[in-house]
């Protein structure tokens, strides 16, 4: 008889399971860490990441990324978005000494992880490649923490600015050194002038458009239930789309776009917080892909230099926002918390770190070894720092969990 | 604690008291920032008198001692902007308004001084649904004596205060349909209500010992009541006002009280009574309900009619002294709104209409609150 309905083995680890799977054990690693010691669940979630990618069991690999790349491309687009409607334009021009402090914040770290890898005998290619990665503080640490643990406040609203702009910064600097290396690797100094300067014209165009075309949206919906949430995943989608056709990087004109946002219409923008139940989905995927991406080869090459350039840039990170503290408004204690705070670095640092590897494989492989070593030891302690800082200045809210 | 002696003060001068919502920009729910907002204040070494109050959403603003409507008006203003360009260098919005229309009490985090402390161990969630909003105005008076007569006499007009000043129509997210729903966390206090009707300092005092006697308090502080008088200022304190959506409208409050205790205290126009307080509480309760569309009872003669009708028939009769006190642009202002049935609580509620969100109803109370 033929029992065609049958499936017929080899039976293999599709990549559906594989995505089924790390979903569940993220899920379950998040809340026990959650549940048993009150850690943020993301710091779960990236754990999952590590034991199923090739440090662990090698369920997902990096050959699976460009599967997932979109998923990466849209939870960001989504979550630098709603950062982008936390920055308030109008509150930077009230009080310049924000951006101030914030410059000074990310020339710090640039130039303390410049010096470090420089002095240590990195050629000053890696080493500034590597030192403009790791000005950015990443979005999505930030956002899910202080989602989590319900904080708001001051040091809060100051860590949100804080990491648009240095996330910002660090895009723009990394493209001016791809730039660069076009220069270098390719003798073609002309693209190197002119594709930085199309990358950042370009996101402003588009960001620009995403606002207009939010605040057109706003007209005709009700954003701020759960039915306006297809809306927006709509939207954000679109932009990254676009975003892929015209080749500009996908975190800066969502940013913009939430700015401009908020910019043009100081009125609350509302929507269910980091986009409900559809965002945690995508979060979750986020912080498990972030995760399989390192190798052991990659560990024994930047393990160590890593550990060394995680202490450096706390230092700089933590003395650039004590600088100005006060002026800020900033208690000595707030602006503590608020260095700490700004340590995270995860999926954007990624990205930049692949745009790299993409167009340079070698070279990209240098920088990876050690970016990467960074940011996984990050994606497990920098959410713990987040949330450690914002509780110790008591920004967080009592909530039972 | 002894009461202590009434410190004399001069007639008629005022002190006006804003307690205010401070709000950040996201969402306008109520943020924690009075730390924040008072050590800039402080850094910035400017004098005014600005305070921490239960809730680290709260703060609380005041003149000094003012001799008129237009005094009471330039200080609030000075006052208020300082504290608006403090708030934009931190992002954190203030407001007006009774209440703030969707905050969660569960969320308030209380000041901590001993004293708020204390009350909130004694009054659990009390205290934090204490997260509420009000004016208090202080008006000097020369002796005790006199400062026990006004505060009988203006026991009938605190319907008007009422409904002239409600803003609080929201709580915790709903409609609560009443014009001013403050004063309902504030009657939720054992000792809110008025004070008891004695007439002479001695009296007074006499009271109170017993009362600290009973442990049940510790000092004039502990009274809730609606007019209270304060010996230390040597004046007595109108506490029922919804802070107002503009300090132009608190300065007019302010005038109008003012105006009455001269009259009050000039003309002399009737003896207060015990018996006057047995329809305080039933006109209490239909000025914050119902605003001026309210029954209001004449505590002499029992005639009813509507707030409204009263309240003009008031400004009627005080608007020579209002003329003497420089007042009367005050009380005319006051006088357009009651016929146009305009109270900050009908604008609120117009503004839920238009947008249907309390998060944009909030944003444009900060946006008033500027002009």
């Amino acid at each position: 008889m033929n029992h065609s309905f049958l499936t017929t083995g080899p039976f293999e680890f599709g990549l559906l399971m594989r995505i089924a799977m790390a979903l569940l054990c993220a899920s379950l690693t998040g809340e026990c860490l959650r549940h048993f010691v009150r850690l943020p669940r993301v710091s779960g979630y990236a754990l999952a990441g590590l034991v199923l990618g090739p440090l662990g069991l090698g369920w997902l690999n990096s050959e699976d990324l460009p599967y997932f790349r979109v998923l990466i491309d849209l939870a960001l687009a989504l979550l630098l978005f709603e950062l982008g409607i936390h920055v308030h334009l109008r509150w930077l021009r009230d009080n310049p000494w924000v951006i101030a402090s914030s410059l000074i914040e990310s020339t710090l770290t640039f130039g303390a992880v410049f010096a470090t890898l420089y002095l240590t005998g990195s050629d000053a290619r890696l080493a500034s490649s590597i030192a403009a990665i790791a000005i950015g503080t990443s979005p999505a640490v930030i956002m899910r923490v202080v989602a989590e643990i319900h904080a708001q406040g001051q040091v809060t609203q100051k860590l949100f600015v804080l990491c648009a702009l240095n996330m910002t910064y660090s895009v723009i600097v990394s493209k001016l050194i791809i730039g660069e290396l076009h220069g270098v690797f390719k003798g073609d100094w002309l693209i190197a002038v002119i594709h930085p300067l199309y990358l950042l014209l370009g996101s402003v165009g588009v960001g620009a458009s995403l606002a207009l075309a939010f605040k057109l949206l706003r007209g005709l919906f009700d954003l701020s239930d759960e039915q306006g949430v297809p809306v927006l995943f709509g939207l954000l989608l679109l932009t990254v789309s676009a975003l892929e056709i015209l080749a500009l990087p996908v975190v800066l004109a969502p940013l913009l776009g939430g700015m401009l946002v908020k910019y043009l219409d100081p009125r609350p923008h509302l929507w269910p917080r980091n986009f409900g139940t559809a965002g945690a989905i995508l979060g979750t995927m986020l912080f498990v892909l972030t995760g399989v991406s390192l190798t052991w080869n990659g560990v024994a090459v930047g393990g160590l230099s890593a550990l060394t350039l995680l202490a450096v840039r706390l230092v700089a990170k933590s003395a650039g926002v004590m600088l100005l503290g006060p002026v800020n408004g900033l208690s000595v204690k707030q602006a503590l918390a608020l260095g700490l705070a700004l340590s995270p670095m995860s999926a954007v640092a990624f990205l930049l770190t692949e745009d790299i590897r993409t167009l340079f494989p070698v070279f990209g492989m240098q920088v990876g070894s050690i970016v990467l070593s960074m940011m996984v030891i990050l994606e497990l302690v920098g959410p713990i720092a987040v949330q450690w800082s914002l509780r110790y200045i008591g920004e967080t809210r009592k909530v039972r969990i | 604690m002894a009461l202590g002696i009434f410190t004399a003060s001069s007639p008629l001068t005022l002190g006006v008291e804003l307690e205010l919502q401070l709000v950040n920009t996201h969402d306008y729910d109520l943020t924690s920032s009075a730390s924040d907002l008072l050590r800039l204040l402080t850094k910035n070494r400017k004098s005014w008198d600005v305070k921490p109050e239960i809730t680290m959403s709260m703060i609380e603003m005041a003149t000094g001692v003012c001799e008129s409507y237009s005094d009471v008006l330039s200080q609030l203003e000075e006052i208020r902007d300082g504290i608006v360009g403090c708030a934009d260098q931190l992002n954190i919005g203030i407001c007006g308004g009774g209440t703030h229309g969707f905050q969660h009490w569960g969320e308030r985090e209380i000041f901590a001084t001993p004293r708020f402390d204390q009350i909130s161990d004694l009054y659990g969630y009390l205290a934090k649904q204490f997260t509420v909003f009000g004016q208090h105005v202080h008006v000097g008076c020369p002796d005790p004596g006199s400062a026990l007569y006004t505060l009988h006499c203006l026991s009938r007009f605190i319907p008007h205060f009422i409904a002239l000043s409600a803003a609080s129509p929201f709580v915790q997210g709903h409609d609560t349909g009443f014009q001013s729903a403050r004063l309902n966390s504030i009657f939720a206090f054992p000792l809110s209500g008025r004070a008891p009707f004695v007439e002479t300092w001695e009296d007074f005092g006499q009271y109170f010992n017993a009362m600290v006697a009973t442990g049940i308090v510790k000092s004039m502080k502990d009274f809730y009541w609606d007019i209270r008088p304060k010996p230390e200022f040597g004046t007595i304190e109108v506490r029922v006002m919804d802070t107002p959506l503009t300090v132009t409208r608190a300065a007019q409050l302010a005038a109008f009280i003012q105006t009455l205790v001269r009259y009050l205290t000039l003309e002399r126009p009737f003896q207060p009574r015990d018996a006057d307080y047995l329809v305080y509480a039933f006109n209490r309760f239909q000025a914050c309900r119902f605003g001026y569309e309210g029954t209001y009872i004449d505590p002499q003669s029992n005639e009813r009619r509507t707030l409204s009708e009263e309240v003009l028939a008031t400004l009627d009769k005080i608007e020579l002294h209002a003329i003497a006190l420089h007042a009367d642009d005050a009380c005319a202002s006051l006088r357009r709104d009651v016929l146009a049935s305009c109270s900050d609580a009908a604008v609120l509620r117009k503004e839920w209409d238009e947008t249907g969100s309390l998060s944009e109803v909030v944003q444009r109370q900060c946006l008033r609150w500027r002009s």
